[in-house]
């Protein structure tokens, strides 16, 4: 998969702040404010790789399709796909729920 | 892993397994072993003599002194051939060694886009896993030892 078919489909995600597309031999591309953010794509393989080996029991799959790392104003969204990981930094404004 | 000198392949070439460098022979008497401890008799000294010669042959026999061995002589078309053998070999091997499946990401979707597009994890949900998380800490921190007996006790003797 050619790398701009992956990351068309990424710049369209609505309130997107930046994303990265990470493989195991490093950052694929990056935009945004996670341009050449070879940090935390460090830090977010880790911790994917760490999560993607819990199971739940009797299951042989990771039990998730995303991880998602809340911080108070943005929220990183991962996923694997094809041996590529995928970090989208989203806009997180949620605090609480207005009830009207 | 294997060390340096298994091999499951008995077809190689005497070329192939003759060391560069041959192991040099101790040729050095073992110095400084008379007199050293003068309170031991003469027999007890030779039987030490004897380990430490013997201690000295085996580390000899292991260790490969690269400055003292003579200059390899290698045809510079035989070193062309063997460079070449070893390359060729080594891209067989890494490439037939499997892959470490454990370490390999498993995938977790095949729709990366629509899965990282999808709405965010509700706050309320976020706000009952943090209460969740802090009952079960909570609960965990108050596991404790209640202690009945002592552990340890004195057999009594009548």
């Amino acid at each position: 998969m050619a790398t701009a078919a992956l990351t068309a489909g990424l710049e369209r995600i609505p309130d997107q702040l930046g994303y990265l597309v990470i493989s195991e031999d490093g950052v694929l591309a990056s935009a945004g404010e996670l341009e050449n953010d070879e940090h935390t794509a460090g830090v977010m393989m880790q911790m994917v790789r760490t999560a993607s080996r819990f199971r739940l029991s009797g299951s042989a799959d990771p039990p998730f399709k995303r991880m998602s790392v809340i911080l108070d104003d943005f929220v990183y969204t991962v996923t694997v796909s094809g041996q590529k990981v995928f970090v989208v930094k989203r806009q997180h404004n949620q605090k609480e729920p207005i009830s009207v | 892993m294997g060390c340096c000198y298994s091999s499951e392949n008995e077809n190689t070439t005497q070329e192939e397994t003759k060391p560069l460098i041959s192991p040099n022979p101790p040729s050095k008497p073992l110095n400084g072993g008379t007199g050293w401890n003068p309170g031991t008799s003469s027999s007890a000294l030779s039987n030490e003599q004897a380990l430490l010669s013997s201690i000295l042959t085996k580390t000899a026999q292991n260790i490969i002194d690269v400055s003292a061995a003579d200059a390899i002589m290698v045809e510079p078309h035989e070193y062309m051939d063997r460079a070449r053998q070893y390359s060729t070999k080594m891209t067989v091997l890494s490439t037939s060694l499997p892959q470490n499946k454990a370490l390999a990401l498993p995938s977790l979707t095949s729709q990366p886009h629509q899965v990282l597009a999808s709405d965010l994890v509700p706050y309320s949900d976020v706000q009952q896993v943090s209460k969740i998380a802090a009952y079960a800490y909570s609960a965990i921190s108050q596991i404790k030892v209640d202690a009945k007996e002592d552990l340890v006790v004195q057999f009594a003797i009548p």
